[in-house]
C-alpha cells in the first residue's frame, strides 16, 4: 500500500435506518479525509452520527449512500467478508464498552486479531504488548476479573497489537473514572504514535480532544463547519 | 498446528453447557428411544436366531396340512437325517364329570424332541409322561389351564373325543413351540399313535403333520431344502429352515421395533424444537461475540465454523448420551425379565441400531441446528452500535444443510421401515402435523396480540407474553402438541379397538363356533342345540352350513399364481381357505355385484367370492374358476362378488358355491352361535352325549383373551408414546428457561409498579396455561385425524372415542403447562425487585 494514499476516504456519506417511528437520518452527506498518522478528533452531541460515523467508516455498516474508500478500497465494492478481511491487521476498533470476547483471557483476547489474520507468533506478540500497557500480570484472567480501565488497557492492547494502520476509538474513555481515563488516553496516544497509525476519535472529553491534530464537530449527522 | 476455529470454539466453550441442557436432553431423549427400541429388537432376533434350531425343532420342518406326508414323501425325509414326527390336530376334552372344553391335540413320535428339551412337571422324562398305563390308557402332558378348567389333577382320566388318556404331567414348554404359533384351546401332548387311533387324522379333518430333520453335520439345510423341493412342489409341502424358525414372530419384531423407533423418531422431532431454541437462544447471546469477532476481522466461515464446531461436540454429547441410555435400558430390562419373556433374547450392546439411532439424532440435530446457526453467521457487527439487528438467513450452505438433514431424516426413516409406504404415509404425517401446529402457534401468538388491546392487568401482561418474540406458543405449543397427538392416537385406536374386542364383537359376532359337525346328522345336532339353549333357532341366533376348505387354481384357464397376488390379497391363493355350499340367498348376503342363484339352483356349478378374494386376481362376475376341493377340481362360473363382514354374525365363507358343485360329497358342516355363558355351559356339555367329535369353539373366551392381552400391550404403548409427550415438556421447560432472565426483571418491574404476586403468578400461569390448551387440543384433534382411518380403513372396526381419555390429554396438556408457568413465575418473584434491577 503506497503512503500516498489516504487510510480513510469518505464522499457524500449518508446513513438512513428504520426505525418503528419511520426512516432515520443518521448521517447526511459526509466528506471526510484522513491522512496517513493523521489524528482526528470528533466531537459532537449524542445522537449527532459520531458512532455511526465509525460504523459505516470502519466498513461495519454499510451507509445509504455515498462513497467509503479504505486504503483506496471501495468499501461498497466488498461484501461483508470482504470487509472483514480489509481490517485485518490494518483497521482497529476501541470501543466505550471494551467488547472484549468474555470466554477468551486477557491474552486469548490480544492474540484473537492476529491468529484471524494468520499470524503465527501471536500469543508472545500478545503477551509482550499486554506487558507494554500494563498487565503482564493479567495474561490469564477473564475480562469479568478485570476492572473497567484493565478492560480498556486489554481492548488498547488487542486493537494495537497488529500495528494497524488506521485505528477507531469510540469513546474510549466514556466507562471509566478520571484518572484510570487520563491513564488510557495517554497510553492510547502514545502507542499510535509509536505505531504511526491514523487514528479517528470520538470523544466527549474536550481536553482529550485537543490532544488530536484536528477535531471536527459533528451535529445533525453532518460535520459543522 | 488447531486450526483456528476450533481453538476459539474451545475458547468459547468453556463457560460450560449450562444453555444446553434441554439441547442435550431432547437429543438425548430421542436417540434414546430409537436406540433402545432398536437395541430390544435386536436382541429379540439374536436371541431367536441362536435357538433356531430349538424353536425349529430340528434343521428342516416340512408341514403338510389336512394330509399325512406319503410313504415316498416319508421316504425322502427320512433319507436326510435323524427324523422327529408330530400331528397336531383339535379336539373336545372332557373330563369324568363332563365338564368339556377344545384342546390342541399333539401326537409326536420318532426322536422328538430332535432339539431342545420339553418342560414338565410332576415327571422326569417325556417318556414317562406318555408312558401307557397298566390297563393300556395312554399317558398325556397338558397345560395346567386345562386342569383348571376340567377339574383334573394329576393322575386323573380324562376323554379327547374318544381316546381316553391320564393326565402325567404338566406342560410347561416345547422347545418348538413358537414355530407353531396361536392356540385355541390348552395344549395336550401324547404319542402319534394315539392321536392316530382316535380318528383325528381323517381325510377332510383339519390336522396337520410335521416332519422335523436333523441333518448330519455337513450338510447344509438350504441344500437339502433344493433337494426336496425337486421331489416336493412347494403347494403340497411347507419346508422351513432355521432362519425362518418363526416367521411370525420375527415380523412382529420388525413391526414393534419400527412403531416404537418411529415414536422415537417423533420424540426426535418434537424435541427438535427443543433443539432450535436452545441453538437460537445460545446464538443470541452470542452475538456482541460474533460482532466483535467479524470487527476484528473474522469472516462469515469462521465464525459458522467456530460456532457449528461447538454445536456438532454437543450434539455429539447429546447423541453419545442417548446411545448410552438406549444400549443399557435393553441390557438392565432385560436382566429384570430374561426368565419371563415369552420370545428368547440376547440382551446385549448391538453397533448396528446404535448406529442407525446416531445417524437419525445427528440429521435431527442438523436440521434443527443450522437455521439458527445460518442467523448467527450473518449478524451484522454493527450489532456493536445497535442492539435490534437480528441476522437473516439466506439461502446459503447452513440453510440447504438443514433441508437436506430434514429430507435424510425422512429418507432414513422410510429406507429402514418394514413397510416404506406406511412409513412414508406416517413421516408425511408427522410433517404435516408439525406444520399445521407451528401455524396454529404462530396464529395463537397473533390472535393474542390483538385481544390483548381488549384487556387489562394480569391477563393483559399474559397475553403480550403470549404475543412477544420469546412466546412458548411458538415453540412450546408445536412441540406439545405433537406429543399430545401421539398420544391421542395411540388413546383412540387402542380405545376403539379394545371396545371392539369388549363390547362391539360379543354383540354381533359369534359366541360360539362348532366345528366338524357329520353331514348326516345335522337335523339331529340342531335339535340338541336347541334343547340346551332352551329356546328356538332363529337366522338371528344360529347358523349351520356344510364346510370344506379348497383354493382357487386357476382364473379364466390361467393358473394361478400366489406370488403376482398382491401382498394383502394373497390369503385367498397361498393357502387352503374356508368354503360353503348354500342354496338359499343368505341374509344378509353382501352381494355388491352379480346375482345369488335361486334357492332350487341345479345348473352347473356357480360360486360367489368376496369382494377382497376376488381383487386379488381381479376376478370379475361371469369368470370361469378353477377350484381345488376335496382332492377334486370344479369349474365354476362367478355368480356374485360379495362384501363379507368377517368378524360378523353370517355366512362369513371367502367363497360359497351352489350346492350341486358339491352334490354327493359327504361334507361336515360348522355351525355358528349367539349364547350366554350359562347356554355356552349347557350346549358343550350336551354336546359330550351324542357329538363327542364336534369341537366347540368359545369365541367369548378369545375375546376375552384378547381383551387382557390388549390391556397389557396398551399401557405398553401407552409408555412408549409418552416419550414423545416428554420431548415436548423438555421443550416447555427449554421455552422457560429461556425467558427466565427477561421474566425475572419483568417480574421486578411490575413488582416496582405495585403489581401484587397473585397478578404476576396469575399473569404466568395464564400464558402458559394458554399455551398447554392450545396444543392438547390441536395435537387431540390431529391424534383424532390420525387415528381415525387406521380403526375404520384399516382395522374396519367401529370408531368410538374414549371421552375420558382425551378430556384427561387436554387437560393434562393444560395443566402441566400452567404448572410450568407457575414454577417460572415463583422463579421469577423469588429475586428482590432491587436485586433484579441492579443486575439489569
Amino acid at each position: 500500500m503506497s503512503d500516498a494514499v489516504p487510510p480513510l476516504l469518505m464522499d457524500g456519506v449518508s446513513l438512513t435506518l428504520p426505525s418503528a417511528a419511520g426512516p432515520v437520518e443518521i448521517l447526511r452527506g459526509l466528506d471526510l479525509q484522513i491522512g496517513p498518522g493523521e489524528r482526528v478528533a470528533v466531537t459532537g452531541p449524542s445522537g449527532s452520527g459520531k458512532s455511526s460515523l465509525i460504523a459505516v467508516a470502519a466498513g461495519l455498516e454499510r451507509p445509504t449512500a455515498g462513497r467509503v474508500e479504505v486504503f483506496g478500497q471501495d468499501l461498497g465494492r466488498l461484501d461483508e467478508d470482504g470487509r472483514a478481511r480489509l481490517r485485518r491487521g490494518r483497521v482497529s476498533l476501541v470501543f466505550q464498552a471494551f467488547h472484549l470476547l468474555p470466554n477468551m483471557t486477557a491474552e486469548e483476547n490480544v492474540a484473537a486479531p492476529l491468529e484471524i489474520a494468520g499470524a503465527r507468533d501471536a500469543e508472545p506478540v500478545a503477551r509482550e504488548w499486554l506487558d507494554r500497557v500494563g498487565l503482564s500480570a493479567r495474561l490469564k484472567h477473564y475480562p469479568h476479573q478485570l476492572s473497567g480501565g484493565e478492560q480498556q488497557r486489554v481492548a488498547l492492547a488487542r486493537a494495537l497489537a497488529g500495528r494497524p494502520v488506521l485505528l477507531f476509538a469510540d469513546e474510549p474513555t466514556g466507562n471509566l473514572d478520571a484518572e484510570n481515563a487520563e491513564h488510557v488516553a495517554a497510553l492510547m496516544l502514545d502507542l499510535v504514535a509509536e505505531t504511526g497509525a491514523a487514528l479517528v476519535l470520538v470523544t466527549h472529553d474536550a481536553a482529550l480532544a485537543a490532544r488530536a491534530d484536528r477535531t471536527l464537530r459533528m451535529q445533525g449527522g453532518r460535520i459543522a463547519p | 498446528m488447531i486450526p483456528l476455529s476450533l481453538r476459539f470454539a474451545a475458547r468459547e466453550l468453556r463457560s460450560g453447557v449450562k444453555g444446553f441442557r434441554i439441547f442435550l436432553a431432547c437429543l438425548a431423549l430421542g436417540v434414546a428411544a430409537i436406540a433402545a427400541a432398536g437395541s430390544t429388537a435386536e436382541a429379540f432376533r439374536r436371541g431367536l436366531a441362536s435357538q433356531a434350531g430349538e424353536i425349529l425343532g430340528g434343521d428342516l420342518a416340512l408341514t403338510v396340512e389336512q394330509r399325512r406326508f406319503t410313504s415316498q414323501e416319508r421316504a425322502a425325509i427320512e433319507a436326510e437325517g435323524r427324523v422327529s414326527w408330530a400331528v397336531s390336530a383339535r379336539g373336545m376334552a372332557e373330563a369324568p364329570g363332563g365338564l368339556r372344553r377344545l384342546v390342541e391335540l399333539r401326537g409326536v413320535a420318532g426322536a422328538y424332541p430332535l432339539a431342545g428339551k420339553v418342560e414338565l412337571e410332576s415327571a422326569s422324562s417325556l417318556d414317562e409322561a406318555l408312558a401307557p398305563t397298566a390297563d393300556g390308557v395312554m399317558g398325556a402332558a397338558v397345560e395346567r389351564s386345562l386342569l383348571e378348567k376340567l377339574g383334573l389333577k394329576l393322575g386323573d382320566r380324562f376323554l379327547v373325543g374318544n381316546v381316553p388318556l391320564v393326565a402325567r404331567a404338566v406342560l410347561i414348554q416345547e422347545p418348538d413351540r413358537l414355530s407353531r404359533g396361536f392356540a385355541l384351546g390348552p395344549r395336550v401332548l401324547t404319542r402319534l399313535q394315539t392321536v392316530e387311533g382316535g380318528g383325528f387324522l381323517e381325510p377332510g379333518l383339519p390336522f396337520g403333520e410335521t416332519a422335523r430333520i436333523a441333518l448330519p453335520g455337513a450338510e447344509s439345510p438350504k441344500a437339502v431344502t433344493r433337494h426336496l423341493r425337486t421331489l416336493m412342489p412347494r403347494s403340497a409341502v411347507r419346508i422351513r429352515d432355521r432362519d425362518d424358525a418363526a416367521p411370525g414372530i420375527r415380523r412382529l419384531i420388525d413391526q414393534l421395533e419400527y412403531f416404537l423407533g418411529f415414536i422415537g423418531l417423533a420424540s426426535l422431532v418434537a424435541g427438535g424444537l427443543g433443539v432450535f431454541g436452545a441453538v437460537s437462544a445460545y446464538l443470541d447471546a452470542k452475538k456482541p461475540t460474533i460482532a466483535v469477532l467479524k470487527a476484528l476481522g473474522a469472516d462469515g466461515v469462521l465464525v459458522r465454523n467456530v460456532y457449528l464446531l461447538q454445536i456438532g461436540l454437543l450434539a455429539l454429547l447429546g447423541v453419545g448420551i442417548g446411545l448410552v441410555l438406549g444400549a443399557a435400558a435393553p441390557v438392565a430390562l432385560g436382566a429384570m425379565v430374561q426368565d419371563n419373556l415369552p420370545v428368547p433374547a440376547l440382551f446385549a450392546v448391538y453397533p448396528v441400531p446404535l448406529a442407525k439411532a446416531a445417524a437419525f439424532g445427528l440429521l435431527s440435530a442438523a436440521a434443527f441446528s443450522l437455521v439458527p446457526l445460518a442467523r448467527a453467521r450473518s449478524t451484522s457487527p454493527a450489532t456493536l452500535f445497535r442492539r435490534d439487528l437480528r441476522g437473516r438467513p439466506g439461502l446459503g450452505l447452513e440453510t440447504t444443510g438443514a433441508a437436506l438433514a430434514g429430507a435424510g431424516l425422512a429418507a432414513l426413516a422410510v429406507v429402514t421401515a418394514p413397510t416404506p409406504l406406511a412409513a412414508g404415509i406416517m413421516i408425511a404425517g408427522v410433517a404435516v402435523a408439525f406444520g399445521l401446529l407451528w401455524a396454529l402457534g404462530l396464529a395463537g401468538a397473533k390472535a393474542a396480540g390483538r385481544a390483548r388491546a381488549a384487556t387489562s392487568g394480569p391477563l393483559r401482561m399474559g397475553l403480550a407474553n403470549l404475543a412477544g418474540p420469546g412466546s412458548a406458543a411458538r415453540t412450546a405449543a408445536p412441540a406439545i402438541g405433537l406429543g399430545v397427538a401421539l398420544l391421542a392416537s395411540v388413546v383412540l385406536i387402542q380405545s376403539s379397538l379394545l371396545r371392539q374386542v369388549a363390547e362391539v364383537a360379543p354383540r354381533t359376532a359369534p359366541a360360539l363356533v362348532f366345528t366338524e359337525i357329520p353331514g348326516e346328522r345335522v337335523a339331529e345336532f340342531d335339535a340338541v342345540v336347541a334343547r340346551a339353549f332352551a329356546t328356538r333357532l332363529t337366522k338371528d341366533n344360529y347358523l349351520r352350513a356344510p364346510f370344506v376348505t379348497g383354493r382357487i387354481v386357476r382364473v379364466r384357464g390361467t393358473p394361478v399364481n400366489p406370488e403376482a397376488v398382491p401382498q394383502g390379497d394373497r390369503w385367498a391363493y397361498d393357502n387352503d381357505i374356508s368354503m360353503s355350499a348354500i342354496g338359499p340367498r343368505p341374509d344378509p348376503s353382501g352381494v355388491v355385484e352379480g346375482r345369488w342363484w335361486p334357492a332350487n339352483y341345479q345348473g352347473p356349478p356357480l360360486v360367489a367370492i368376496d369382494v377382497q378374494a376376488a381383487k386379488g386376481a381381479r376376478i370379475a362376475v361371469g369368470d370361469a374358476v378353477t377350484l381345488s376341493i376335496l382332492g377334486r377340481e370344479i369349474e365354476a362360473r362367478v355368480a356374485a362378488i360379495r362384501k363379507v363382514d368377517f368378524g360378523g354374525f353370517g355366512a362369513t365363507f371367502p367363497v360359497v358355491v351352489s350346492p350341486s358343485a358339491l352334490a354327493g360329497a359327504d361334507l361336515r358342516h360348522v355351525a355358528i352361535a349367539k349364547a350366554t355363558k350359562a347356554q355356552e355351559a349347557a350346549v358343550t356339555r350336551a354336546l359330550g352325549q351324542g357329538f363327542p367329535e364336534v369341537n366347540v369353539i368359545s369365541v367369548r373366551e378369545q375375546l376375552e383373551a384378547a381383551t387382557d392381552l390388549f390391556d397389557r400391550l396398551a399401557l405398553a404403548v401407552r409408555g412408549a408414546a409418552a416419550v414423545a409427550a416428554l420431548a415436548g415438556l423438555l421443550v416447555l421447560a427449554g421455552a422457560i428457561a429461556a425467558r427466565a432472565q427477561a421474566r425475572t426483571r419483568e417480574a421486578a418491574i411490575l413488582k416496582a409498579l405495585g403489581a401484587s404476586r397473585a397478578q404476576i403468578l396469575g399473569a404466568y400461569v395464564l400464558e402458559y396455561g394458554a399455551v398447554g390448551l392450545i396444543a392438547g387440543a390441536a395435537g387431540v384433534a390431529l391424534g383424532y385425524a390420525a387415528a381415525w382411518p387406521v380403526v375404520t380403513l384399516v382395522f374396519k372396526a367401529h370408531w368410538s372415542v374414549d371421552w375420558g381419555g382425551v378430556a384427561a390429554l387436554v387437560g393434562g396438556a393444560a395443566l402441566i403447562a400452567a404448572l410450568g408457568g407457575l414454577a417460572a413465575s415463583l422463579q421469577a418473584l423469588s429475586r428482590r425487585p432491587a436485586a433484579a434491577l441492579r443486575a439489569d
